[in-house]
């Protein structure tokens, strides 16, 4: 258990310690999502974000103009901008990359993680 | 280093860079009639005056080193070399002349004297048409003219004092009819400063301080250029090679671009790999080719890239200080690793099979 739901309001995002864990608990859009405090690049402490934002992308059917995705889906690491897609896990800079995500429950209001 | 290593039977060699020495008087007939007066004009004062001494400096320059596809085709088996892709001399510095229609003049005509005069698939002579890049449009009408030739390997762009650089939209058309046509762009570099290009080393007094630092730099801006405006997003199937500049700057380049996109990738969402990556499908001519005291700094240096597949011969023959196929024999690398430097990679470069016919080119097409 790591708090009561309406400690995680939607947009929100914190980092709990679970044991030896931290970890990033994310309410994007309605969806909590968990993901380690840990960037695989350097070990920054990823999820100790200012804000949950969203990134540029490009497509080819728009002419590769830069367009603004995935808002309030995305955080860049706080040490090298390394940045991930929160409700995946995906890393945007290096595509072969994913970090783990925790499982999330919500029984009667109460969120607890899943190990 | 010994050039003497014997050159094994089976060693395809691919020179990637064989200049041939335009002069104004020879592409003079294949001039278009308005930029004839200009061009005589040139040629008249070739050894004296500074008129068109950007591309031509007063003092009438070297004699060719051949004057026919066959005498060429005995220096070039001298040298061991089987398949030569033959670029210009003077043209390399195209991007300086400030005329755009003139500079589009010199291209058409030289084009269609290299077809013409030099381009003989049946010896081994393959060429790349000339960019000019102050005029995309010409240039890939150009390219679509050329397109079936089986003589026609690449298109050449001028790398040096170009503004903008070679990532601007404005010459996606020439990428555009390249990648249409099957056939490589290569970015050519040449000692050539400019007020704004690359920077400040226009002050350099010396030789030995341009040749240094404005090859390797107008490949590098240009490169940066290229990935960091999208153009592998843009031209995924386009092949690109690098020539002019050695090879020993790739691991910098690679690994600072890298570093920089670890921070920046938003500004270049179209790239959905690290620069690096794309770096490394391009093609790298080894011309000046870095001596380094011990070789096998050299081959270390490559392996940093990834260059045993990206890596080809050139000599920048018969320039000065132009390199011959013996020193990669020599050279620590793997004998499979030579077989690509020394000719496999330029096959996928240029999109050739081992007799010099394009592999894009369906059978019985004819030239156009």
């Amino acid at each position: 258990m790591i708090g009561k739901l309406e400690e995680f309001p939607e947009g929100s995002h914190r980092v709990v310690t679970v044991g030896r864990r931290r970890i990033g608990v994310f309410n994007v859009k309605g969806s909590l999502h968990a993901l380690p405090n840990l960037c695989p690049h350097q070990t920054g402490p990823l999820c100790e974000v200012k804000k949950v934002t969203g990134t540029t992308q490009a497509r080819a059917e728009n002419d590769w103009a830069i367009e603004w995705a995935f808002d309030q889906e995305i955080i860049a690491c706080p040490w090298h901008g390394i940045e991930y897609h929160v409700p995946t896990g995906r890393c945007l800079t290096f595509p072969e990359i994913s970090i783990r995500s925790y499982e999330v429950a919500v029984d009667d209001g109460v969120v607890s993680l899943q190990f | 280093m010994s050039v003497t290593e014997p050159r094994p039977d089976d060693q395809l060699t691919v020179d990637a860079s064989v200049h041939v020495q335009e002069t104004p008087l020879d592409l003079l007939p294949y001039c278009d009639e308005a930029w004839r007066p200009a061009l005589q004009a040139i040629a008249d004062n070739a050894k004296t005056a500074g008129v068109g001494s950007e591309l031509w400096p007063p003092g009438g320059g070297d004699e060719p080193a051949a004057t026919s596809p066959d005498e060429l085709r005995v220096h070039l088996t001298e040298r061991g070399v089987d398949l030569a892709i033959l670029c210009p001399t003077a043209l390399q510095k195209l991007s300086m002349v400030p005329q755009a229609e003139f500079a589009s003049a010199l291209a058409r005509a030289y084009n269609a004297w290299l077809v013409d005069t030099w381009l003989r698939p049946e010896l081994g002579l393959l060429g790349c048409l000339i960019a000019s890049p102050q005029a995309p449009a010409d240039t890939a009408a150009e390219i679509e003219k050329y397109a079936g030739h089986p003589g026609v390997v690449g298109v050449y762009l001028p790398g040096a004092a170009v503004d903008p650089l070679w990532g601007h939209r404005k010459y996606d058309p020439i990428l555009r009819a390249a990648e249409a046509a099957g056939l490589p762009v290569l970015l050519n570099s040449v000692e050539v400063m400019h007020p704004v290009f690359p920077f400040n080393t226009h002050g350099f007094d010396t030789v030995l301080a341009r040749f240094t630092t404005s090859d390797p730099f107008a490949m590098m801006v240009n490169l940066i250029d290229m990935i960091t405006t999208g153009v592998p997003a843009r031209f995924p199937e386009l092949r690109v090679g690098v020539l002019g500049a050695g090879v020993t700057w790739m691991p910098f380049l690679s690994l600072r671009l890298d570093k920089v996109y670890l921070e920046k990738r938003r500004e270049v969402p179209f790239l959905a790999e690290r620069p690096s990556h794309y770096l490394k499908g391009y093609f790298y001519g080894t011309f000046p080719l870095e001596e380094a005291g011990d070789p096998k700094d050299f081959v270390t240096l490559v392996d940093l890239f990834d260059g045993e597949n990206a890596t080809v011969f050139a000599s920048g023959w018969p320039g000065a200080g132009h390199d011959d196929p013996a020193q990669i024999r020599t050279l620590p690398f793997s004998d499979e690793a030579k077989q690509k430097i020394l000719g496999g990679n330029a096959l996928r470069l240029f999109g050739i099979d081992a007799d010099g016919r394009r592999t894009s080119l369906s059978q019985g097409a004819a030239a156009r």
